[in-house]
């Protein structure tokens, strides 16, 4: 039917005028192949072609498994396509007898289909053995696949055998998948090939100008796979020889920068004698003592470096030990080769093609990274700040050091867990559990300030005991309560996925969520404290509590719901960060050190503090992170050093409270 | 002095003879079985199902009729997560409880801190978790898996069966990660992968911020080499981990991960639909198709609750719980070294099929099974060796290349076979 269209009329911005005329040729040599090949398929059966290969079929391996694959897929029987796709979704049964058939378990019984007749019956299990062939095995049948799924039309074939070509491309490919983009329906996939077809030009095409002109294509993809096929062209083997070598040489290295290196090189080759060690001089000598004497010295004089040496060049000279390398002996050695990287590709004019686009991919590259840095880094401080809002208002409005904050997280969290057990619409419960949490929390927070902390005002050594104490009992009802493994809470399929820009700068859905969410609540809290009556009466209270009562505010009213609404935010943050991360008992101690540390470096008292402090840490320990990306925990350590340095410097934080407020 | 230690072991025999012949009278003293894996804290996330697999499995042993005539009874502590209390816990079970056997322990840490006393005081203990080798005590029974019977093949199989190229070694920072990455890294190098094709990684317990390493992974394939990740991060760690890599995308077909510390207890917490076909490398799987397993698993549930999955290091203790009664049934006694040298040579037939031999390294010969995780919480098992004697040395780490653990023969952990000198008796380095 497409081919009826003229083909021009199909054009995408994508589509390079080069892939056009590759389109075009390659169209006819399907057309040409498809009229020869068509009378071959006659009525065939599948199963004796397997029993031929029963051995490596029923116990494949990656390196055994492609002649049975290409008999497969050469016989040119129809059946072979179903085959392989059920057996590479390890639906295939090999019964007592040898017999491969298609099956599917249901308890103790089999629905078995013949490969063949596709006559259809139920067996017992017990006589049939399940294939399964491991993921290497998986990607080969992928790959045998793509020829008959390109043109499926199914779309979810057509992307299965995409995606093959995309984990293994091979020279074969390129015309089947170049002949498929004309007829292909759907728009992303249409991109998707087109761009897959680039990459396998610029591997694979038979004419270098071809290649030259999809190689220059990818200059500006800064995607893993366009830097993986820039990267294939441009492979180089390293060697060493008398006289430079013919062929495409991607560099000459200078021995001289580091001669031993290099002349380790020579003798690996087999070029140069090894260089002795001091321990090699130290055995040959001993081997050669005659008499008490070496080479004719006593050994008393064997103390001198000097005269070792000299002993050594005479038992040399006398042909008893080999000669001794020197430092000369070894660069003339040096200087008498040539050591070169060769590239694999023999084209001058497509590697120089290529490595120019890799140059400009590896800029744009390192730009994206620091745009994914900077994007982790604002995840990472949202997600400090959320845990530790709450506190910025129990700690640095009220001045209570609450150790069970980390609890309330964790309670936050629990609550998402349950409403998911009860409501399975994760969107659904999602709604339910943002307000329940905080209505959970909230009530925790009250009744905890109503009985242990109202007693405690101003007894911060007391209030910080009793409130560990809460924070141990929690964990453990916790425990009792939801056991010791951890809890799924799953996040809906529209945040479950990522946002990706390209193959750098992405960021998961849910942490963009956090973001919003940490944004919405210093919204929220900051209009509380400054527009409303509540605010008004807390910043009162917990300025001068004495003189607020006699104003007619309520010290006690005021306090009970400034500590809830810092616990019930706290539980709202336990769901989010449940999402992201995990549900275990344990949660809160893992956020209750960074939340303290990111309100005291922020600046006590200040909510705004508490953002600057978040940002600082967020950004600080992904700085450091990128510094060192092998361990993730020293970038914590070196962060807490560096705040503890900072604490000295600015007591009082980044955001530091002035005057009356201050309280000293 | 001589005097006085033969007249001491022979009023010790004697002693011994009278409490087992009244033991097999009327046994007023039941024989004592120390549990020690911690009920709260960090590690009980993993550790009480161990405690309950020992309570089921002594519950099972007195239905039969106890051990030697006599009722078996369960001493359970709680170490708490805390290492230096496991050592505190084992001495008082050894001393104040008096216990014949200890079953515990699941992080290396906490058996280095118990290492001391339990050969200082001459106690026996069954370790059941997978660990990092380079140890051989003569009062421990290693019943999980060295690393040749866990990393080296799934290494193996990243090489041979998947092609992989290029490695990302992530870890928790503490000494199994630590050990088996240096094993691996310097396994890898003798494979002909080059240095720079190994990345490694490590982070603090409880890592919840994967987005920056799992981009790190990614980059790995810029080359079009393929990458491949074997992890050894530990605990809850991992469920962050694994939500990044379905939030990146990335699928097991195009990086698969190989993972030693998970199991399907760990995926109870997880929903695995985006994690299909990932691995696991273990000695078990409760997915493992035999007759005892499904028997086990059966019990299990009967006794702990039908939501209850099984696991390797429940496998481990089954298998060295077993053993144990069988030695001492052959000893004819619980004293310790009466039952050790009756261990050497046991078999007890695996929950996998096939059997398990307790070697003179006091290491099992068990199976390698890799399996690939399925969207219901289990495994399907895509791979299974025969018997892997396990090593206590390493033959991949030059230092411990030379090293031997022979207890039966030779009489020692760490024998030098080069200079054929026993180094050290005790396991205190």
């Amino acid at each position: 039917m497409a081919g009826a269209q003229p083909y021009p009329k199909v054009r995408l911005r994508a589509c390079h005028p080069f892939i056009e005329s590759l389109l075009m040729r390659s169209a006819l040599i399907a057309l040409i192949l498809m009229i020869c090949s068509a009378p071959a398929a006659v009525a065939q059966t599948l199963q004796p072609i397997l029993q031929t290969h029963a051995v490596e079929i029923a116990k494949p391996s990656r390196r055994s498994v492609g002649e049975a694959l290409n008999t497969i897929t050469r016989s040119g029987v129809p059946q072979a396509t179903a085959f392989l796709e059920q057996w590479s979704k390890k639906n295939i049964w090999q019964r007592d007898d040898g017999v491969f058939l298609i099956g599917v378990a249901d308890g103790d019984i089999l629905t078995l289909t013949d490969v063949d007749t596709q006559a259809t019956f139920s067996a017992p299990k017990s006589n049939y053995k399940r294939l399964k062939p491991n993921g290497g095995v998986r990607r080969l049948i992928g790959t045998a696949l793509v020829q008959f799924q390109l043109i499926d039309p199914d779309l979810s074939r057509r992307e299965a055998a995409v995606a093959s070509i995309a984990r293994r491309p091979e020279a074969a490919q390129l015309n089947p998948l170049l002949t498929s983009i004309d007829a292909e329906t759907d728009p992303a996939l249409k991109v998707r090939k087109i761009q897959l077809a680039n990459f396998l030009s610029a591997l694979f095409a038979k004419d270098p100008a071809d290649r030259i002109a999809a190689i220059n294509i990818l200059s500006t993809d800064t995607s893993i796979e366009s830097r993986a096929v820039l990267n294939q062209i441009l492979s180089v083997k390293s060697g060493v020889a008398d006289t430079q070598p013919k062929g495409n040489i991607a560099a000459i290295h200078n021995p001289m920068d580091a001669p031993d290196t290099y002349y380790a090189a020579l003798v690996n080759e087999g070029l140069a004698p090894a260089k002795q060690t001091a321990a090699d001089i130290k055995r040959a000598l001993e081997f050669n003592i005659v008499n008490g004497r070496i080479a004719g010295f006593s050994l008393a004089l064997m103390n001198d470096p000097d005269t070792r040496e000299t002993a050594y060049a005479v038992l040399a000279a006398n042909g008893l030990v080999p000669a001794l390398i020197t430092d000369d002996l070894r660069n003339t050695a040096l200087n008498e080769h040539v050591f070169y990287d060769l590239y694999d590709e023999p084209n001058v004019d497509i590697t120089a093609v290529a490595k120019t686009a890799l140059g400009s991919v590896t800029s744009r590259v390192a730009t994206a990274q620091v745009a994914d840095l900077t994007l982790d880094a604002l995840s990472l401080a949202s997600i400090f700040f959320l845990a530790a809002i709450g506190l910025a208002i129990t700690f640095g409005v009220m001045g209570v050091i609450n150790m069970a904050h980390g609890e309330f997280i964790m309670m936050g969290a629990y609550t998402g867990y349950v409403v998911q057990l009860f409501v399975p619409n994760y969107t659904m419960s999602l709604i339910i559990a943002l307000p329940l949490a905080f209505a959970v929390t909230f009530g925790a927070g009250v009744v905890m300030e109503r009985l242990v902390i109202r007693r405690l005002y101003h007894r911060p050594l007391e209030t910080l005991l009793a409130t560990f104490g809460i924070s141990i009992a929690l964990q453990q009802i916790a425990k009792n309560i939801f056991g010791t493994q951890a809890r799924p809470l799953t996040s809906p399929d529209w945040l479950a996925d990522a946002w990706v820009f390209n193959d750098v700068i992405q960021i998961s859905h849910i942490r963009i969520a956090i973001f919003v969410l940490a944004l919405m609540f210093l919204g929220l809290i900051i209009y509380i404290l400054k527009r409303t009556r509540l605010g008004l009466e807390v910043r009162a209270v917990t300025q001068n509590s004495g003189m607020a009562s006699s104003m007619g505010i309520d010290p006690d009213r005021i306090n009970m719901m400034t500590f809830g609404l810092g616990s019930g935010i706290a539980g709202i943050a336990g769901v989010a960060i449940g999402l992201y991360a995990k549900v275990t008992s344990e949660m809160g101690s893992d956020y209750i050190v960074q939340s303290f540390m990111t309100v005291v470096v922020g600046g006590v008292g200040n909510v705004w503090g508490t953002l600057a402090g978040a940002t600082m840490i967020g950004f600080g320990q992904k700085g450091i992170e990128w510094l060192n990306p092998s361990n993730t925990l020293a970038a914590q350590t070196y962060m807490i050093l560096f705040v503890i340095l900072f604490i000295q410097f600015r007591p009082k934080g980044i955001v530091a409270q002035k005057g009356r407020a201050a309280g000293d | 002095m001589k005097l006085r230690s033969t007249l001491l072991s022979t009023l010790s025999a004697s002693v011994l003879c009278i409490t087992g012949s009244a033991a097999l009278a009327d046994c007023a003293d039941p024989i004592k079985v120390g549990v020690l894996h911690s009920l709260s804290g960090s590690m009980a996330i993993s550790e009480t199902t161990l405690k309950d697999a020992m309570l089921m499995l002594i519950e099972q042993q007195n239905t039969k009729g106890g051990l030697l005539g006599c009722e078996l009874e369960a001493v359970v502590v709680d170490p708490a997560s805390d290492w230096p209390l496991f050592a505190e816990k084992a001495r008082e079970l050894l001393t104040v409880n008096e216990v014949d056997v200890i079953f515990g322990n699941w992080t290396s840490v906490s058996r280095k801190s118990v290492l001391p006393v339990i050969e200082e005081l001459n106690g026996l203990l069954f370790y059941p978790v997978q660990y990092e080798g380079e140890e051989s005590s003569k009062n421990v029974f290693y019943t999980g898996a060295a690393p040749n019977q866990q990393a080296i093949p799934a290494t193996d199989y990243f090489l041979e069966e998947l092609g992989v190229e290029k490695f990302a070694l992530l870890g928790t920072d503490y000494v199994y990660p630590r050990t088996t990455n240096n094993i691996l890294e310097s396994y890898l190098q003798n494979k002909g992968i080059a240095a720079d094709d190994i990345f490694v990684n490590y982070t603090p317990f409880g890592q919840s911020d994967w987005a920056t390493i799992v981009a790190d992974v990614v980059a790995l394939g810029e080359d079009g080499k393929q990458v491949g990740v074997i992890s050894t991060i530990n605990g809850d760690a991992n469920i962050g981990f694994y939500k990044e890599l379905a939030a990146a995308g990335i699928s097991a077909d195009d990086i698969p991960v190989v993972a030693f510390s998970v199991g399907e207890e760990e995926l109870s917490g997880l929903d695995t639909s985006n994690l299909v076909g990932h691995l696991a490398a273990w000695n078990y799987f409760q997915s493992a198709e035999s007759d005892a397993n499904t028997d086990f698993i059966a019990a299990w549930k009967a006794f702990a609750g039908e939501e209850r999955v099984t696991n390797d290091p429940m496998e481990a203790h089954y298998i060295g719980f077993n053993m144990w009664v069988n030695a001492a049934t052959e000893a004819g006694t619980t004293n310790v070294d009466a039952v050790r040298s009756a261990m050497y040579g046991q078999e007890f037939p695996n929950l996998t099929g096939g059997t398990a031999v307790m070697l003179p390294n006091h290491h099992l010969a068990k199976p390698v099974l890799i399996g690939e995780i399925q969207a219901d919480g289990q495994f399907d098992i895509i791979s299974q060796t025969t018997e892997v004697p396990g090593d206590a040395w390493t033959d991949f780490l030059p230092a411990s290349a030379v090293l031997k653990s022979d207890w039966k023969e030779l009489g020692c952990g760490m024998y030098n076979v080069e200079n054929e000198i026993c180094v050290q008796l005790t396991s205190n380095y």
